[in-house]
């Protein structure tokens, strides 16, 4: 799943900054479960990010939050941020990255 | 946006629980070792009747009480109604447990065991206002927190009879024989309180922690109504009807609930994305297994056909030790390698994670010791099973010595966890 705008270096550097974020039980970081749809940077309305959790009232939900908030807001002090929270699609292993499945145990 | 760990009660209410509970793990097990002649004769004994106490209000109880108290407002996505409550849960409980053991053990059956079991039902009322009360502001209730909040009812009557029970002993006011009664106290904590629970908590976590993708909760809606049948059915003809001959009957009931829920189980674990199972998950699958002895003893504790006396004590026995020291322990064991770690990182790390690297949660105990610990227990409750089947004495102390060394190694990485200390090292400068 393309998640950011390969020509935009905002997109980027967030991507590889929300790389730092882990989910605790799991132990792999959200870019590589494949919880982030989509990031997108604008001047005017800041970054935007879409993504979801891996199960619906998802005990880490507020801690995985937590976490992208301080690492954006590290990262990029002087740009709004905004979160956004969507179950469509319903999360499931095809978003994985290899990296994740191989932490994952996973073979398909 | 969703924020459950915040709605938790803080760690100061759900960790102790934690910690009374592998004490009375601990406990139990010496005393095990020290009562190993009783598992020879009849189960209604002293010394049993401590052991049995211990496992199910020390160590059952006591972690499922701090383990709700985490995990009910991230079911419900609703605040603990009363953490005032909550605390004196913990108080009442601790001490009105401590107080029961002793009596049982010294067979004390006139104020102590009062006292006792007037602590025992305070907490329990006050765990019930707790829980229904919670639900209640809840925006949806779900099959999950259906199950819980019908568990704590079931557990406050499992304890209503426990109260008259102990006043019974020296009033004699009740109209049945004291072990008619007892059937039912028992009955109805194993199914209405402990297995209620353990499905409803179980089926949230358990695909949770399997990233399992899809199940079917219809499964879990039968197995719901058909154990609430099969208590409510045990009980009203058991009191009303003189029935608790037709036991058999209302056990088929709870067993086809059992199978409906292991069935969900197993299509969670058939579904999911994480293939290699951790060590704490590990131990709650071997602990399912063990529920099919659970079941098969319990079916030949009601085949009348098979009934000699000694037989029967030693089914009710091989019962009793499957379903506290095998199922309930292994999966409280198992459960806490899932939960503790979590709970003990929220509180040391929620508010500095993303500032910097973290150990995750798993990292908060040794699973080598761990390892250890599960090999250790399926040997020791191996031999346990055969010292009852065999009737030495023998094998039940070794049995009782191994178990006791699976409690030393689980609080060992309990404390190991309760004392960790925060450590947060800066990001790699390439990331």
């Amino acid at each position: 799943m393309q998640v950011y705008n390969e020509e935009n270096k905002i997109e980027i550097a967030v991507y590889d900054s929300l790389k730092r974020v882990m989910d605790p039980e799991l132990g792999i970081n959200i870019v590589d479960l494949g919880l982030i749809y989509k990031i997108s940077y604008t001047d005017e309305n800041g970054i935007h990010i879409t993504m979801t959790l891996s199960t619906k009232g998802c005990p880490m939900s507020d801690v995985i939050m937590d976490q992208m908030d301080s690492v954006l807001s590290e990262q990029f002090p002087e740009v709004k941020h905004h979160l956004e929270l969507t179950w469509e699609p319903v999360w499931n292993t095809s978003f994985v990255t290899p990296e994740g499945k191989k932490a994952l145990g996973l073979t398909f | 946006m969703q924020l459950a760990t915040k709605k938790a009660p803080p760690a100061n209410i759900v960790l102790p629980h934690y910690a009374f509970a592998s004490v009375a793990f601990l406990v139990l097990t010496i005393l095990l070792f020290f009562s190993a002649d009783s598992f020879v004769g009849h189960y209604f004994n002293p010394k049993l009747l401590t052991l049995t106490h211990i496992a199910v209000l020390g160590w059952g109880t006591m972690i499922i009480f701090g383990s709700l108290y985490q995990l009910l407002p991230v079911i419900l996505n609703s605040e603990l109604y009363s953490n005032l409550f909550a605390r004196l849960t913990f108080y009442f409980w601790g001490l009105g447990l401590i107080i029961l053991a002793f009596s049982f053990w010294t067979f004390s059956i006139g104020f102590t065991i009062q006292l006792a079991s007037i602590l025992l039902f305070v907490a329990a009322t006050l765990f019930l206002i707790n829980i229904i009360v919670t639900a209640l502001k809840a925006e949806k209730l779900n099959i999950q927190s259906e199950f819980i909040v019908t568990a704590a009812l079931w557990f406050w009557i499992t304890v209503a009879i426990g109260i008259l029970m102990a006043f019974n002993l020296t009033y004699a006011f009740l109209p049945k024989e004291h072990l008619f009664y007892l059937k039912l106290h028992a009955h109805v904590g194993v199914a209405g309180w402990f297995l209620l629970l353990i499905m409803g908590a179980g089926s949230k976590l358990l695909p949770m922690f399997l990233l399992s993708t899809s199940v079917n909760e219809k499964k879990l809606t039968t197995a719901y109504y058909l154990l609430n049948a099969g208590i409510i059915g045990f009980l009203v003809d058991s009191l009303f009807f003189n029935g608790i001959s037709r036991a058999i009957i209302y056990l088929i009931i709870v067993l086809a609930g059992i199978i409906f829920f292991i069935s969900f189980i197993y299509e969670a674990y058939k579904n999911r994305a994480r293939k290699d199972l951790d060590i704490g998950m590990k131990q709650t699958f071997y602990a399912f297994i063990i529920i099919s002895i659970c079941m098969i003893s319990s079916v030949l504790n009601n085949v009348t056909i098979l009934k000699s006396e000694a037989f029967s004590q030693q089914v009710t026995l091989i019962f009793g030790v499957s379903i506290f020291i095998g199922f309930i322990s292994l999966l409280i064991m198992g459960q806490t390698l899932k939960t503790l770690p979590f709970i003990v990182w929220l509180n040391k790390y929620q508010k500095i994670a993303g500032k910097g690297k973290t150990p995750l949660p798993k990292d908060l105990y040794s699973e080598k010791i761990a390892n250890w610990q599960l090999r250790i227990f399926i040997v020791g409750f191996i031999l346990l099973l055969v010292g009852i089947l065999v009737s030495t004495v023998i094998f039940i102390k070794i049995a009782s010595l191994l178990l006791i060394v699976t409690a030393l190694l689980y609080n060992f990485n309990v404390l190991k966890m309760l004392l960790h200390k925060t450590s947060v090292q800066p990001f790699p400068k390439n990331n």
